[in-house]
This record gives structure tokens, C-alpha cells and sequence, in this order.
């Protein structure tokens, strides 16, 4: 009993991806966009990772997510491998280059370190275009074959929110770990860190690795969902996104990513014109920075704490975000 | 237990400005040794040097006979050498036990996949951890604080939570960075009887001090510095005397005489 009392984000998750789950199994419609957005909270929780525990204001989560795609796609589609195995090469290579990078530049500062991953994410993205005979260049891979049982959409809808709710609970775990601890310690100060007996870089390096793993098994998933992955599926501004989808739910929080994507999900579906897209992102992000710098999430506990306090129904905080956003 | 951390002849220079000519000291195990000097004499140099923090160019850090020059600050902390800061550098809205937890990072024995997968031995480690850091609260004092921000606690609190963290790291030797700064008479004499309590099981602290009083009160054994280096080397009241040393660091030992005229 107490193994699942003390994880009380998994407990949450885990409901409601059951019930969206669900939901969405109604309406062919819903169930398509619930998978692409199970892929989005999968890159936005590895920014979470990233940015929100290691600090690494990361620009190559969505090279890291392409990078599990390809790898999906070549080895399912060049080498013949059945799906499924190629998950562990999707997950581990995005984390081998990103605890090489991590080892060489987590000791400059914050800002170095956010060019470098920006710097990373271009190079693979100029990779993939240009290694014609592998990834297909500018056209991309086509044809790339389901997950053997996998196979409905609906199938793939219940998969990434599995997903996600592992990657919840591996994530909670380290929050609840001496490792999360000392990644709390380093964002506050990080000769404090070194006191404590913490390797910096090192650790800094292991956080950085497991979100690009996470990041990667996304595109793993993406790609064969898709079933066509090109250079333009998953590049810099899906890195962005994520990043603004972190910002917006909140970063320091385990289930900010997921409701920030969520969120902004729903703000462009509901909102008109598809090329303002990037006008209501923009827009989401400077009113969460002005309202709530701990992003959306961080406005539950002092907003909880009013109402046991009131035994009332004050919401005024939360609708308010929405509408100056709509009205800019 | 025993053991001795010494520096020798430590050099230390930032471009044209020599910090730190010949720093030399030795601290025991079980034993309270003070360091003090003016501002810009190479006490806090010394220290850093001493902890990791500095590569010093000249000189040699041992702990018991073994050469720790040079080393990271992490690797030094495994070694048993704990350090506080002057500032205290710490999340206010963690509380007690979750800083303390914090000090036992050197201690686990959970790789960072095993803690991801949540591994049944992870989570004993865990819980026996958490024991522990209660156990180390209770032992200064700290029990009906345990669960307060950091940030609601005075500043002699705040102190002891950082000791308790060098405790946690399973510190042989515990090198405190003015302790004593901003701290009222009461709250400076919890912190002597909780210092003089480690010394008395074993552990070497060295006290980097303005305060005369906590020096005097603690203190067996004193070094001054003077333009980075010892000018003087002996027991508090003989430092107290040693004109060449009131000469130097004339301000607190002649406000400390004050004082004891006034008691």
C-alpha cells in the first residue's frame, strides 16, 4: 500500500489517462489526436526533465525524438527487424549523445549550455537531410511498419499513455531519490551541491541522458504510428514547443509538461486560424510568465490552501489566464 | 579514530595578487583547532584550498599521510572532509529533514537507473536514510523543527541544519566557515556545546572565525594568519597576549578584552 501512496503523480496520471483513454476510444477523430498528443507529453515530461530538474534549458529534445524515429524507421525498413526491439536503440542512443554533450558542457554557464543543445539539435537535423542513402534525405522514410500487435489506433492511444505513465513513475522515483535531491540542491547552488558530495557534471549528465531517452522512445512510437517520419516530423521548433508546453505548465513540477500540453492543445484547437498558432503560443507563454512564474500548476497548492482556508468558490485565477490570451 | 588533516606551505595567487603565501595548518581528529586573521589575510583561501575548491600552486594537502591536493570537492567530501558555508546556501523552502537528507548523498549505495526503476533495495535505502536524518536531527536538537521551512527557522537553527548535513556525509573532520557570523550570545553557545559534542566523538573541526569568544570558548589550539601566512600559533589566551598579534588583529581581541573587563 505504501508503494503506491508514495507516489501520488503516477496515482494521478494513471487515472486520467484511463478515463481520456477512454474518452477518446469514442470517436475515431479523438482517438488520432489523443496519440499525437501522448507523443507530446512524452517530449514536453523529457523537457521536464531536462529543464525543469537538470536545469539544461535543452533545444534538442525533438533531435533526440527524431532521432528515435529514424532509428525505427532504418531498422525496421533496412534491416528487417521486428518492431519492438528497436525501442531500446531509440531509447539509447538519444541518451548516449546526450550524456556526451552533457559531460563536455554542463561546467560553462546555463546559457552556453542551452546554444550547445540548440548547436546539437541542428546538427542532427542537417545529418538526417543529408544522409541520403539511410534516412531518405529531404523525402523522408515512408512505410514503416506497425508494432506487431499493436495495430489500431486505439492500440497505439492506450501504448503512449502507458508510456507515459511509466515514465511518470520513473520520473517521480528519481524526484524521490537521493539523485533527485541533489538535482534540486545544484538549480539553488551548486558549490552547496558540491559539498554534499555531488559530482556535478556527472549527475547533471545522467538527468540529461534519461530525458533524451524519454524524448527518443516518443519518436520510436511517432514514427511508427505515422508510418512516415521526414526531417521536418520532429526538429527545433518541436524542441520549442516543448519547451513552451513545460514553461506553461509548469517546469519544476512533475505533471506540469503533461498539462501544459495539454493546455495549449486545447487553446489551438478551439481558437481559429492555424498559421496564428505561433501568436497564442507566444502570447500563453508571456501571460504564464507574468501570472504564474511557477507556471499553471504551481497555481494549485496556494489555490487549494484558499479554499480549505474560504470553504468557498473563488476560481477566479485560473479562467482568467485564458481569456486576455484570446483577446491579444 | 584517528587521523590528521594538515596543509602545508599552501601557495595561492589570483593573477598579481598573492592570496595566500605559506598557509600551514593541522587539525586532529577529535580535536577544535581556530584560523583566524583580518579580512584579506588568507583564511578563506586556506579553506577553500583545503576543501576543493581551489587548486592551490604550491603546497600539499594529507589526510593521515594520504595526498588529497588538488582533488574535486566531491571526491574530498567522500574522504570524510565536510565543509559549511559563510552564507548559507540553501533552499529556504525545503524543511529540515529534506536538507539533512540531502547530506547523505556520499552514503547511498542506489545506482541512478536503479533509483529510476524504483528498485525494492532503492527503497529500503530510502526509508533507512530517512531514519537516520531523524536520528541526526534529534541528536542537535533540531527534533521539534524537523518538518519547518528553512526559511522559518533563526539563523543558529540554520547552522545547525548545515552541520547536521556535514554530519550526514559520515564527516571525519568538519571545517566550519564563521559559524558564528550573525548569530545573538544564546544561539552562539548551542553551537559551542553542539561543536564541542563532535569534537568529543572523534571529529576534527577547524573553525574559521572573526568571533573571539567562540574561538576562546572552543578553541585548543589557534593559528593567525597574517598576509597569508602563520604569523602565530597557540592557545587562545596566548594568542590573546602575543603583541604582534594584536598588532595584526588588533580590532576583535581588544573588543574581546573589552568585554571580559565589562563581565
Amino acid at each position: 500500500m505504501r508503494r503506491f501512496t508514495s507516489r501520488p503523480n503516477t496515482i494521478i496520471v494513471l487515472g486520467l489517462a484511463t478515463v481520456s483513454v477512454a474518452l477518446a476510444a469514442r470517436d475515431p477523430v479523438w482517438t488520432d489526436s489523443w496519440v499525437i498528443v501522448g507523443v507530446y507529453v512524452l517530449i514536453a515530461l523529457s523537457t521536464g526533465i531536462s529543464y525543469g530538474q537538470a536545469g539544461i534549458l535543452s533545444m534538442s529534445q525533438g533531435a533526440f525524438a527524431a532521432i528515435g524515429g529514424y532509428i525505427a524507421a532504418v531498422s525496421t525498413l533496412r534491416f528487417k527487424l521486428p518492431p519492438g526491439i528497436d525501442l531500446l536503440m531509440a531509447a539509447a542512443l538519444p541518451a548516449l549523445l546526450a550524456y556526451g554533450l552533457a559531460r563536455v558542457v554542463t561546467r560553462l554557464t546555463a546559457l552556453a549550455t542551452a546554444l550547445a543543445t540548440l548547436a546539437l539539435g541542428s546538427v542532427i537535423e542537417i545529418a538526417l537531410r543529408n544522409m541520403d542513402n539511410i534516412t531518405g534525405g529531404y523525402i523522408g522514410l515512408a512505410g514503416i511498419p506497425g508494432i506487431g500487435i499493436v495495430d489500431t489506433p486505439l492500440k497505439y492511444c492506450v501504448l503512449v499513455w502507458t508510456m507515459i505513465c511509466v515514465c511518470v513513475l520513473m520520473y517521480e522515483n528519481l524526484v524521490n531519490s537521493p539523485f533527485g535531491r541533489a538535482l534540486n540542491v545544484i538549480r539553488h547552488n551548486r558549490l552547496r551541491a558540491q559539498a554534499d558530495g555531488v559530482d556535478v557534471p556527472r549527475l547533471l549528465s545522467a538527468a540529461f541522458a534519461f530525458s533524451a531517452a524519454m524524448a527518443g522512445s516518443a519518436g520510436w512510437l511517432y514514427a511508427h504510428y505515422i508510418s512516415y517520419i521526414s526531417p521536418n516530423s520532429l526538429d527545433t521548433q518541436t524542441s520549442i514547443s516543448a519547451l513552451l508546453m513545460t514553461v506553461i505548465g509548469g517546469p519544476g513540477i512533475i505533471l506540469g509538461p503533461l498539462a501544459g500540453t495539454v493546455f495549449l492543445d486545447v487553446l489551438v484547437r478551439h481558437l481559429p486560424a492555424q498559421e496564428l498558432q505561433g501568436m497564442f503560443y507566444g502570447g500563453a507563454l508571456i501571460l504564464i510568465l507574468i501570472l504564474a512564474p511557477t507556471g499553471l500548476l504551481g497555481l494549485v497548492p496556494p489555490l487549494l490552501a484558499k479554499l480549505c482556508a474560504n470553504r468557498g468558490f473563488r476560481r477566479t485565477t485560473k479562467p482568467a489566464t485564458v481569456k486576455p490570451g484570446a483577446a491579444q | 579514530m584517528t587521523g590528521v588533516l594538515a596543509a602545508t606551505g599552501i601557495r595561492m595567487s589570483f593573477g598579481g595578487l598573492t592570496a595566500l603565501k605559506s598557509g600551514t595548518i593541522e587539525v586532529a581528529a577529535g580535536a577544535i583547532i581556530g584560523l583566524i586573521g583580518r579580512n584579506g589575510s588568507g583564511k578563506s583561501t586556506l579553506f577553500n584550498c583545503m576543501t576543493g575548491y581551489f587548486r592551490p600552486q604550491a603546497g600539499e594537502i594529507t589526510l593521515s599521510g594520504r595526498d588529497i591536493t588538488g582533488m574535486q570537492p566531491h571526491r574530498i567530501v567522500e574522504h570524510g572532509i565536510a565543509r559549511t558555508f559563510q552564507t548559507p546556501r540553501l533552499d529556504f523552502d525545503a524543511n529540515v529533514r529534506t536538507a539533512v537528507l540531502c547530506g547523505f548523498y556520499p552514503a547511498r549505495s542506489s545506482t541512478f537507473l536503479g533509483a529510476l526503476c524504483g528498485l525494492p533495495g532503492v527503497r529500503r535505502e530510502e526509508r533507512s536514510l530517512a531514519d537516520k536524518a531523524d536520528h541526526l536531527i534529534e541528536r542537535l536538537g533540531l527534533g521539534p523543527q524537523r518538518d519547518q521551512p528553512l526559511g522559518t527557522l533563526s539563523m543558529g537553527q540554520v547552522r545547525l541544519v548545515e552541520v547536521a548535513r556535514c554530519l550526514a556525509a559520515d564527516a571525519k573532520f568538519v571545517l566550519l566557515d564563521e559559524p558564528a557570523a550573525g548569530l545573538t550570545r544564546e544561539e552562539q553557545l548551542v553551537l559551542c556545546r553542539q561543536i564541542r559534542e563532535l569534537a568529543k566523538q572523534g571529529i576534527g573541526v577547524l573553525l574559521v572565525e572573526h568571533n573571539f569568544f567562540l574561538i576562546h570558548e572552543l578553541c585548543e589550539r589557534v593559528t593567525v594568519l597574517d598576509e597569508g601566512a602563520a604569523i602565530f600559533v597557540g592557545t587562545p589566551d596566548e594568542v590573546a597576549r602575543d603583541p604582534g598579534v594584536l598588532r595584526s588583529y588588533l580590532g576583535a581581541a581588544a573588543e574581546y578584552g573589552r568585554e571580559m573587563a565589562a563581565e
